[in-house]
């Protein structure tokens, strides 16, 4: 049961961290963008920002990772792993989309092998949430199941009230952080759903998602999909920006007979993704490669795992090189539901 | 304008000289961004517009990487007067035939550099270097000593993600297999990391060495803010000096790394 | 040990079988996994040539030799290509069993079609192997196998085997214009050749697998001559990276082949999305 105490604010919990010199991961401006960074001083972290250009996700899957380091030769054969011991992390002030993804990409990294690379980083970092003063007509969270107040996924959220700010503790990390910060003061149930009231008004952008996998189960082939998805030029912008997209690629990067073998981010929305070598390829035309992306992120894993591979961050829309709208697609499949 | 814009385009379609209008509309949730359309029926004429958030150099889709928009008959492409030189550049290159496309040129005073900064209406600080006179940020950068200029552009590429919207988004890239995807060999790494990236950027700007016409797309479209364009201009301005050539101006000029002239500077021959 | 790191194989024999396939027996460099290792037929593995990247491969072998596993790869790309130039004494790395196999428990007492074209025979051998090591518990078994010409037929030497076995009934056949003087098998396409044999459902079961194409006829041949779908069984492959289900790239609709397959059932199959 979540639990609610006051805090200062979140440039309180990163000084305090600092202080006890804990790796912190902040917002950090950089030109016109906010990027997720290590941060050394307080003053280099900016929490009035909307949005960060990355999301958590580089950070328990980063877009290149090195998995195996090999020297084989007929003589000498020697396989060396890298050593799965993370710093102890604090990431600081991510949006609630951010967190929840997190919650949602841990079911596939432990179904049944779990991948240790993931775990490692993730059993090691402690996510504390910033609950979002605002939102733009792309975000759509709520039609998610989530909300811009949401503590899916965050040890602690940071909620700014009329009051001040409270910590909304919903983990046994989110505990032990409290005590090491020392919040003692308890918060008030009443301050914080008149934050949740406010945080409902931000997002205006909605529509009734659980129809959308049964839709979708049906309807593989559609005309839809050829008309609203053949402008995606096939890029992976959109996949890259988002915090639940973690489809990946193996491959080895050879320095005469040693190496290293390496995981990279890697997209459904490419051409080449999943090209056979004789040269076939069963996505050949791109609406089918983003069908892909949308069968995946809103029926199968659903069928799966139980839960949306999207938290309505609204990214994908605003990074798009041809405004390809992810959320009026899901839209106008919720208004054929 | 738009009018007009409409006029033309259900002229087209209606008499069959075209299968599709390729232009732009307003996204339906947002009036404040545009997206490419592909207009088969009358019935959709009225959703083109033509205004500064205009953005997107559409000849994109003109290209073999489009395979699927090709099939849906001769095209008639909306284009401003940068866009114009990338069709140009296609023409050059044998990836199209002037008779094969009807060009809707519009006469264009300047877009927004990207959407969001967009405040209502264009200004000067909006604008897109392109769309300025250009030569500002090139000089600069060219001024500064070689290892500072290395620096910033090992910084840059530090950030650069290989989502590949650059390539995807340019006209002029249009390989059946990039450079970045051969495998027999590997010539490009395709982890993100420094020295992939490097590799990656520099290569893709040398093969778009006297073709590429600065739309700017790649700057618009990087979602990590690297001044892409900034390494074209500054092979461009290379081009101009050495061969007196400037890409997308007419069909008849050959390229000069396609063509071997007598006049070519050989004093780098040692 | 992460999920992602291999264990050595050690090449001991390269068997050519044809001009651009390739047959490696090898055997485990780390005994205390030899020891632990075991596998079901069908099931595949990630064979990797260090430096050039790791390929999804049928285990060819019979699960009950120990210590040593075999596999046939066509030349096709960057890592096949190196794999099919490996020499006695090369390393090759080695992750697996996974995906799932062929329920031949289900199969007792039956008759069984082994139907294969060209390379598939490979993503079979196991379980014909193995049925044939307890061929007291199965009717008859019936193989069907061609390929494009005798010289792309695999496992040529074992051909003469099979034949001999009194359990097994061996139809060798290859595409028109594919014969030799010296041929002694048929020459048609494997379901030109299936529909001649006139197959009957009644207690029998097949498993199939060839090019993508083969399979289909060969499945609809069956349907068909009355066999149920449940009753055919095939494996398919897709591009593959991770086999742990994770890196997302080999599903057919919401079946991930490295987890729900490779095996399915015609019925399976016929339920997925034009998505392979």
């Amino acid at each position: 049961m979540a639990k609610l105490l006051k805090v200062e604010s979140p440039e309180s919990v990163v000084e305090k961290l600092i202080s006890l010199e804990k790796r912190v991961i902040a917002p950090v401006r950089d030109g016109r963008l906010h990027r997720f960074l290590p941060v050394t001083r307080m003053e280099d972290a900016d929490f009035g920002y909307f949005q960060a250009e990355g999301s958590m996700k580089g950070y328990f899957l980063p877009a290149t990772e090195g998995i195996l380091k090999f020297s084989c030769t007929t003589n000498e054969q020697k396989l060396e792993e890298p050593d799965l011991e993370f710093p102890e992390t604090f990431i600081v002030g991510c949006r609630p989309c951010d967190a929840a993804a997190l919650s949602i990409q841990d079911k596939l990294f432990e179904w049944d092998y779990v991948d240790e690379f993931y775990k490692a980083r993730r059993d090691s970092t402690t996510i504390v949430g910033l609950a979002c003063t605002y939102a733009d007509n792309n975000c759509f969270c709520t039609s998610m199941g989530l909300a811009p107040d949401s503590p899916d996924g965050s040890d602690i959220l940071i909620v700014k009230t009329e009051e001040g700010f409270l910590a909304e503790i919903s983990t046994k990390k989110g505990e032990k952080l409290a005590s090491l910060l020392e919040l003692k003061e308890k918060g008030s149930a009443e301050d914080r759903r008149r934050a949740g009231v406010n945080a409902g008004k931000l997002i205006t952008r909605e529509f009734r998602s659980e129809g959308i996998p049964g839709w979708l189960k049906s309807n593989f082939e559609h005309e839809l999909w050829d008309s609203m998805c053949t402008k995606c030029i096939g890029c992976a912008a959109c996949t890259f920006t988002c915090p639940t997209c973690h489809c990946f690629d193996i491959v080895d990067e050879p320095v005469g007979t040693s190496g290293e073998r390496r995981k990279n981010w890697d997209a459904c929305t490419l051409r080449t993704f999943t090209i056979h070598a004789s040269g076939y390829n069963p996505r050949s035309v791109q609406y089918k490669r983003y069908r892909q992306r949308i069968e995946h992120k809103f029926n199968y894993y659903v069928d799966r795992f139980g839960r949306f591979l999207c938290t309505g961050c609204g990214r994908c829309i605003r990074v798009c090189p041809v405004s390809l709208d992810m959320a009026e697609v899901l839209e106008e499949i919720s208004s054929r539901v | 304008m738009i009018e007009e814009l409409r006029k033309i385009a259900r002229d087209l379609l209606t008499s069959k000289k075209v299968g599709v209008v390729i232009g732009y509309a307003f996204v339906k949730a947002n009036s404040n961004r545009t997206t490419p359309i592909f207009v088969t029926e009358t019935e959709d004429i009225e959703r083109l517009v033509f205004n500064p958030l205009c953005l997107n150099n559409l000849t994109v889709y003109l290209t073999k990487k489009k395979p699927e928009i090709q099939e849906l008959g001769r095209p008639a492409i909306v284009a401003k007067g940068c866009d114009v030189r990338s069709i140009l550049g296609l023409i050059k290159e044998f990836q199209l035939k002037r008779e094969d496309v009807v060009i809707i040129g519009v006469g264009c005073e300047g877009v927004v550099r990207d959407f969001k900064d967009w405040s209502g209406k264009l200004t000067k600080e909006s604008m897109p270097t392109k769309c300025l006179y250009c030569k500002v940020h090139v000089n600069e950068l060219e001024a500064k000593p070689i290892e500072e200029r290395r620096r910033f552009w090992k910084d840059q590429f530090e950030k650069c993600i290989r989502c590949y919207a650059c390539r995807q988004v340019c006209p002029f890239c249009y390989c059946d297999r990039c450079i970045s995807d051969k495998t027999m060999p590997r010539w490009i790494e395709s982890s993100a990391h420094g020295r992939g990236n490097f590799a990656w950027n520099l290569i893709r700007a040398m093969h778009l060495a006297g073709r590429c016409i600065s739309c700017e797309e790649c700057n618009r479209v990087c979602p990590v803010e690297i001044p892409l364009n900034l390494l074209n201009r500054e092979i461009e301005k290379e081009i101009q000096e050495k061969f007196e050539y400037v890409a997308g101006m007419d069909t008849e000029t050959p390229p000069p790394l396609r063509i071997y002239s007598e006049k070519d500077d050989d004093a780098w021959i040692r | 040990m992460s999920v992602y790191s291999p264990t050595l194989l050690k090449v001991k024999e390269v068997l050519p079988e044809t001009h651009d396939i390739a047959t490696l027996i090898m055997g485990f460099q780390d005994g205390a996994f030899a020891e632990e290792f075991s596998f079901k037929p069908g099931q595949f593995g990630l064979f990797g040539a260090f430096g050039e990247g790791e390929c999804a491969l049928a285990i060819a072998s019979s699960p009950s030799s120990k210590g040593q596993i075999t596999c046939s790869i066509k030349k096709v790309g960057k890592v096949t290509s190196s794999l099919t130039s490996a020499n006695a004494g090369d390393i090759i790395g080695f992750r697996g069993p996974y995906g799932n196999w062929f329920p031949l428990e289900k199969m007792k007492g039956k008759k069984l079609f082994f139907i294969a074209g060209g390379i598939g025979f490979s993503a079979i051998r196991s379980s014909l192997l193995s049925v044939l090591e307890k061929k007291d518990n199965y009717k008859k078994v019936v193989l069907l196998y061609g390929a494009r010409s005798v010289g792309e037929l695999v496992y040529k030497r074992e051909l003469a085997d099979y034949e001999k076995n009194s359990k097994v009934d061996l139809i060798k056949t290859v595409d028109p214009g594919g014969d030799e003087k010296d041929w002694d098998g048929k020459v048609g396409f494997v379901p030109s050749v299936l529909e001649e044999m006139k197959p009957k459902p009644e207690g029998s079961v097949a498993i199939v697998c060839g090019p993508p194409v083969m399979i289909k006829i060969t499945i609809a041949t069956l349907v068909k001559h009355g066999f149920k779908r449940e009753d055919v069984y095939t494996t398919l492959e897709n591009r593959m990276k991770c086999g742990l289900g994770k890196c997302g790239r080999c599903n057919i609709g919401k079946a991930y082949v490295c987890k729900d397959g490779p095996v399915f059932t015609a019925a399976q199959i016929a339920e997925f999305p034009p998505d392979y």
